[in-house]
């Protein structure tokens, strides 16, 4: 049993409950941000913000349509993040949710070179800085409580529930309307399936999602940390592994820019 | 036994239960369990818009930990906006200001005071300025005991027991400049909407929008400005209804639309007249109704004509209309003549038909700059819903309330809707989407200049006595089948007296009516009057509560401006704001300014109890989670100090006229004001025993009435507010009721025990349209009342007699809602006009461009843009992510976040004439003023070609000012002094101006 989220972009109006909802859970500061000619703010992923919607306006000859797509960590079936902690402090729990231990973090950010979305964040102004990320929000799951941002959602664009049911439900949403979706879950298989997956009218490439195969990076990952003993004293060595997927994940990005939509398998 | 969530929740529950008579079953969602993190639940609503989201607030150690959607509530079933989701930041706010403030005469700073020095010197001055300016008799001699040289504006913030007590205060004191929010936002939904139903609130109410099978957004955005509204928006899409966005610009709520119609701001009309000559020429309209439930049949005097842009009887050296000849043709009883043909030349259906034959879709394309083809769809679309069993919905806001004819497209809408039989219906109705969490109650105790609490009538001097003032305002009918239901005026309006003056309402006295201040009959004193009287100097001392005027009024300069020219000023707020801090504001001197200004911190919504009325007429209560932050107080308590302290200096110094002061029921007590009790005082209690028609004692004295049939004009019966008699009764506090089962038997999601709605917990009004006269629903799956030979079922009906026994309009006097509204004072009819401020000549008129009946002020600082020099039209629009005036929302980090910098939006084409790049600073100039703002290049705003023409467009938020965290030009800056000719409302939603890069 593995909990997960289904985010309808068709069904997302960009209120950013979602986005105020976290922070007022995870008691997040905010940042300070400027207009740049775009209502998207905070500009990226922190560890001030774990969520945010980001704004595609999509012109199509003279029609324009408005897509808002949350980001944050998908919570990866087989997360590379944790696979790439030296000391640990990632662990994907038996519930799905990727979370971690501040204490055991040595700030090495290694996860965050290795997580194919971007996603662990640097606290880049604390004297002892940690990586922070969505957690799933795990104290709320302890609590047989679905995330804060998918509570707040008003419109059922952020659905949770049990992974496996969300892709039932996404399978007959595709079929029920062809016309109105493009026929891909997004993280029902990237990257060996992720717990947040995604459906949505306009192609994902067109929004900015990266463009993976079924194959979970963290398994090569795993046998690149494992070659070596986990301490800090190698993390020079251990680089090679980690800048081998960083590698990896840049030629899919470039890829995907061709227009390749599968990465081939077995490369490298 | 199982301890279930409610039992944990702390928040008078027991109260809630006693009420329900049962536990609410918690099916909407998951319950939440009880966190560590904090020690106590309380129940609120959203401090924001008026969908009046339900929160729960987790408290620790005293302090608000926790803010997050109420799973119970039926309405956002746990969701939040971004601002919703805020709230926790808002009660914990550095920002606030937790000690009362006092700026002296000529000073650059705040010196921090105590409540009782503050208290004491704004009541010296509140009764030397009244004494001061006070006007005991008009110029014929007639008794008019006001004061012209006070007034206040707020407040849509304050809870609705707050409201009842400040216009008590106000009233009290003989204050006529007397306006609100309601005034800027909304007042032209009154205006309309009772002109054509009767009532002038939202007809239905948030859930049934799920009901709907096609949604028209118009002059609204819903999507942004009331997020939790596409819930249920959503919910219909799910079933299969039609989402069209109209507007100018592509919002959030277009992303989500099925049709999108770009238009020219200011054109409505044109495409809504359009939408009428569709639904006729195609015969789409609901037959049955429009024969039976509206005026269509009605016949018209002869004499009524329309030509050349004007109606009949227009004087324009006045610039007014004799409406003589906009009158039904009557029998010898008095009773209008019907032709339920519809082929009389002289009834309403053809004088319709007539009127808008001119607004064929070519001509409403040049106007609007909307492409034929897309006006077509929406048309088609939407006029769909014209068949008995479908139904549509329209919903709206500031997009077109603010105009100088934003009452006609109000109007507008009303015929489209009556036309397709879609109002009283599940999933129909003109949806006003009220913007702030009790604007509808602030509405509803009328603290605006011209109506008193239930829109009563605000006596004019040349209403010299009660009984002439009860026979001028209750309307008469010779239908035997029309229920007439204002004929009951005088019992509300002496309840209301006996309300104010209580033992010293007698029926000797006239129940206390010569005490009430009285307000000339020609002249008005809303809005834009009390500012350009202000800017005169003839306004001495203003207060403002949780109101921000230096920024939400339109020609903002000349609000600032104005306040210079106060001797004192007091602003209640939870902030320091461009209005309390005009003195400091760039580019001024303060030791220029010799207004003394008093700044009072008020308690935020949580901490307090009280009730506030969301957009779908639900009163709903809050209750208090938390002392108030530093010193603060809640409004209720400032109210009540200086009420008492101004009733002592008259006690010892009664001036000129202290009689209207003294004799003012004002037993609040010393210190807390009880709300519950302010609450029963609205409700209406029996002040003696009260009788019915045989003499039996149906209410003995002191208890509390039922409801408004009980209250009498005989002085037996007190009541704050006859429209919400029934929310307090003897069965206990009705808006505090959390049963969230739908017991309506098709399920149209009334909850009708879930708080309380106005009137009598009617859920959607004029439902007796929802059927034929028979009694049989239109739509039975949707049903909203039916008739079971005996009794009516489902919602509260509309009046409970039987089918076909009264027509169904009740509080119409003809009882038929009116296609042909005669009542208004710029036609009958709606037309198209331009804005004042219009890059175009009307072209169905040219020699009529502009609505005829609007007033036009002539300050030196009202000045009109000339289309060469400023070519562009501009319009505001608000933000999810803040609020109004900013003032709440600027001062809340996560939401600056958001949205850091003011900014204004603009198509590329007009981005690459100007030079201008996305991102980059401009300066946004209009006749009044030029601000800067960054520039949001996008395709979601396009130029329109219009008769020929290439009109650009532009849009900016009108959020920010110079307090708070982030700060920012203000759009109202640029934004014109003239006013819809019926309210007043300025016409902020468009006018002329000029971009370029700075
Ligand atoms: S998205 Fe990135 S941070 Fe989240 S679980 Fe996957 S690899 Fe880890
Ligand atoms: S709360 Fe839901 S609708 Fe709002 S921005 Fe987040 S995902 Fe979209
Ligand atoms: S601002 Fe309006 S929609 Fe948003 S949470 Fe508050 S009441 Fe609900």
């Amino acid at each position: 049993m593995s909990v997960g989220m289904l985010i309808d972009l068709t069904k997302c109006i960009g209120c950013r409950g979602c986005q105020i909802a976290c922070k007022q859970w995870n008691e997040l500061p905010a940042e300070k941000t400027h207009n740049r000619g775009s209502y998207e703010n905070p500009p990226k992923l922190s560890d001030k913000t774990w969520t945010y919607i980001t704004f595609h306006e999509i012109a199509d000859g003279s029609r324009v349509t408005w897509v808002f797509a949350k980001d944050g960590c998908r919570h990866c079936l087989e997360p590379s993040c944790a696979s790439a902690c030296i000391v640990g402090a990632l662990h994907k729990r038996p519930d799905g949710a990727v979370v971690y231990n501040a204490h055991k973090c040595i700030g090495c950010r290694y996860c965050e070179m290795a997580c194919p979305f971007g996603i662990p964040a640097f606290q880049w102004e604390k004297p002892v800085p940690y990586i922070q990320k969505c957690t799933f929000c795990e104290d709320r799951l302890d609590q047989g409580e679905e995330p804060a941002c998918a509570k707040t959602c008003p419109t059922g664009a952020i659905e949770f529930g049990e992974r496996n049911d969300l892709l039932q439900t996404a399978h007959a949403r595709m079929k029920e309307r062809p016309d109105k979706y493009v026929n891909h879950i997004y993280g029902e298989k990237e990257v060996g399936g992720t717990s947040v997956m995604y459906l949505s009218s306009v192609p994902f490439n067109k929004l900015g999602f990266p463009t993976y195969g079924p194959e979970p990076l963290p398994r090569y990952a795993h046998i690149a940390m494992n070659a070596v003993p986990p301490t800090i004293g190698v993390v020079t060595v251990l680089m090679g592994g980690v800048y081998w997927i960083i590698k990896r994940r840049d030629k899919m990005m470039s890829q995907e820019t061709d227009g390749v939509t599968e990465p081939t398998e077995k490369e490298g | 036994m199982k301890l279930t969530r409610r039992q944990f929740l702390k928040f008078g529950g027991a109260t809630a239960l006693l009420v329900s008579g049962r536990l609410p079953t918690p099916a909407l969602a998951a319950p939440r369990p009880a966190k560590v993190r904090w020690t106590k639940e309380t129940a609120t609503i959203c401090p924001y818009c008026a969908v009046g989201c339900g929160i729960i607030v987790g408290v620790a150690n005293s302090k608000v930990v926790n803010t997050e959607g109420d799973p119970d509530h039926p309405i956002n079933r746990g969701a939040l906006c971004s601002k919703g989701s805020s709230v926790s930041q808002l009660a914990n706010s550095r920002q606030r200001i937790t000690k009362p403030m006092y700026r002296a005469p000529g000073s650059n700073k705040w010196k921090e005071v105590s409540w009782d020095w503050a208290l004491d010197e704004i009541a010296k001055r509140v009764k030397e300025t009244r004494d001061a300016t006070w006007v005991e008799k008009d110029v014929k001699g007639r008794l008019a005991r006001r004061t012209e040289g006070l007034a206040s504006v707020g407040s849509a913030a304050l809870d609705n027991e707050e409201c009842s007590l400040l216009v008590k205060a106000l009233r009290g004191l003989g204050v006529v400049y007397l306006e609100h929010q309601a005034r800027i936002c909304h007042s032209s939904t009154v205006a309309a909407l009772a002109e054509s139903f009767g009532r002038g609130a939202m007809t239905n109410h948030w859930i049934d929008i799920k009901n709907s099978d096609a949604i028209l957004i118009m002059g609204s955005n819903a999507a942004e400005q009331h997020p939790i509204s596409f819930h249920w928006v959503t919910k219909a899409i799910e079933h299969g209804a039609t989402l069209i966005s109209v507007d100018p610009r592509f919002t959030r709520t277009s992303s989500k639309a099925h049709i999108y119609a770009p238009m020219r701001a200011g054109a409505d009309i044109a495409l809504l007249g359009g939408m009428v000559k569709y639904i006729l020429d195609n015969n789409l309209y609901h037959r049955e109704y429009v024969v039976e439930h509206t005026n269509a049949p009605l016949l018209i005097d002869p004499k009524f004509k329309f030509s050349d842009g004007l109606f009949s009887g227009y004087n324009p050296s006045k610039r007014k209309y004799d409406k003589s000849t906009w009158a039904y043709q009557t029998d010898s009883n008095g009773v209008p003549l019907r032709d339920t043909s519809l082929q009389d030349p002289h009834c309403v259906f053809q004088l319709l038909r007539k009127h808008y034959s001119r607004y064929d879709v070519d001509t409403v394309s040049q106007i609007t700059g909307t492409s034929k083809e897309t006006l077509i769809k929406v048309y088609k679309d939407y006029a769909a819903t014209g068949a008995p069993d479908k139904v549509g919905t329209i919903m709206y806001a500031m997009g077109w309330t603010q105009h100088t004819y934003g009452t006609q497209i109000i109007r507008a809408s009303a015929i489209v809707q009556l036309l397709l039989g879609n109002i009283g219906r599940a999933g129909g109705g003109v949806n006003a989407l009220r913007g702030e969490s009790n604007v509808q109650g602030s509405t509803d105790h009328c603290l605006l200049f011209h109506i008193l609490p239930g829109y009563l009538k605000t006596p004019r001097t040349s209403d010299e006595t009660l009984d002439r003032y009860l026979k001028h305002y209750t309307p008469a009918s010779s239908d035997p089948k029309s229920a007439n239901w204002w004929q009951h005026y005088p019992e509300y309006a002496v309840s209301l007296l006996k309300w104010m003056y209580g033992k010293n309402a007698t029926p000797e006295n006239e129940f206390g009516y010569q005490l009430m201040p009285k307000i000339d009959d020609e002249t008005n004193y809303s809005w834009l009057a009390l500012f350009e009287a202000m800017y005169a100097g003839r306004i001495k001392g203003f207060f403002a509560w949780g109101q921000n005027p230096a920024v939400s009024g339109a020609n903002a300069n000349m609000a600032r401006k104005a306040m210079e020219n106060l001797d004192w000023m007091v602003a209640v707020n939870l902030w320091d704001t461009e209005t309390s801090s005009f003195w400091q504001r760039p580019g001024v001197n303060p030791a220029d300014v010799k207004t003394e200004v008093f700044l009072l911190p008020a308690a935020v919504s949580v901490e307090k109890e009280g009730s506030i009325t969301n957009s779908g007429r639900w009163a709903q209560w809050r209750w208090k989670a938390v002392k108030p932050l530093g010193d603060s107080k809640p409004d209720s308590w400032i109210m009540n100090q200086l009420m008492i302290r101004v009733r002592k200096l008259y006690q010892a110094d009664p001036g000129p006229d202290p009689e209207p002061v003294v004799k003012l029921a004002w037993n609040y007590g010393p210190g807390e004001v009880d709300t519950r009790q302010v609450a029963r005082e609205v409700n209406g209690w029996a002040v003696g025993d009260v009788k019915d028609n045989k003499g039996n004692v149906i209410v003995p004295a002191g208890k509390q009435v039922k409801n408004f049939t009980q209250l009498r004009a005989d002085g037996s019966t007190a009541c704050a507010n006859w429209l919400y008699s029934g929310s307090y009764n003897e069965d206990g506090n009705m808006m505090a009721r959390r049963d969230n089962t739908d017991y309506h038997p098709a399920s149209i999601g009334l909850y009708s025990k879930w708080s309380w709605a106005w009137p009598v917990n009617r859920r959607i009004i004029y439902n007796r349209a929802s059927c034929n006269i028979k009694g049989e629903p239109f739509d039975p799956k949707r049903f909203v009342i039916r008739w079971n030979g005996k009794r009516w079922e489902g919602d509260v009906p509309d009046g409970g007699w039987p089918p076909g026994a009264k027509h169904s309009f009740i509080m119409k006097p003809e009882g038929y809602a009116r296609i042909f509204g005669a009542g208004r004072a710029d036609g009958p009819f709606p037309e198209h006009y331009e804005p004042w401020e219009s890059p175009v000549k009307n072209i169905l008129h040219p020699d009529q461009s502009t609505d005829p009946a609007f007033k036009i002020w002539k300050s030196e600082m009202d000045r009109k843009g000339d289309p060469k020099k400023y070519p562009i039209v501009g319009t505001t629009f608000r933000l999810t992510e803040h609020w109004q005036s900013g003032a709440m929302t600027r001062n809340l980090p996560w939401l600056v976040e958001m949205q850091p910098d003011m900014f204004v939006e603009m198509s590329p084409e007009l981005a690459a004439e100007k030079g201008i790049k996305n991102g980059g600073k401009v300066i946004v100039e209009s006749a009044r003023g030029s601000i800067e703002a960054v520039a949001l290049v996008t395709r979601r705003l396009q130029p329109f070609r219009l008769d020929g023409h290439l009109v650009h467009q532009v849009a900016m938020p009108w959020h920010w000012g110079y307090k708070g965290l982030t700060t920012g030009g203000s759009a109202n800056v640029l934004t014109p002094p003239v006013g819809d000719a019926n309210t007043m409302i300025p016409e902020t939603k468009a006018f002329l101006c000029d971009v370029r890069k700075a």
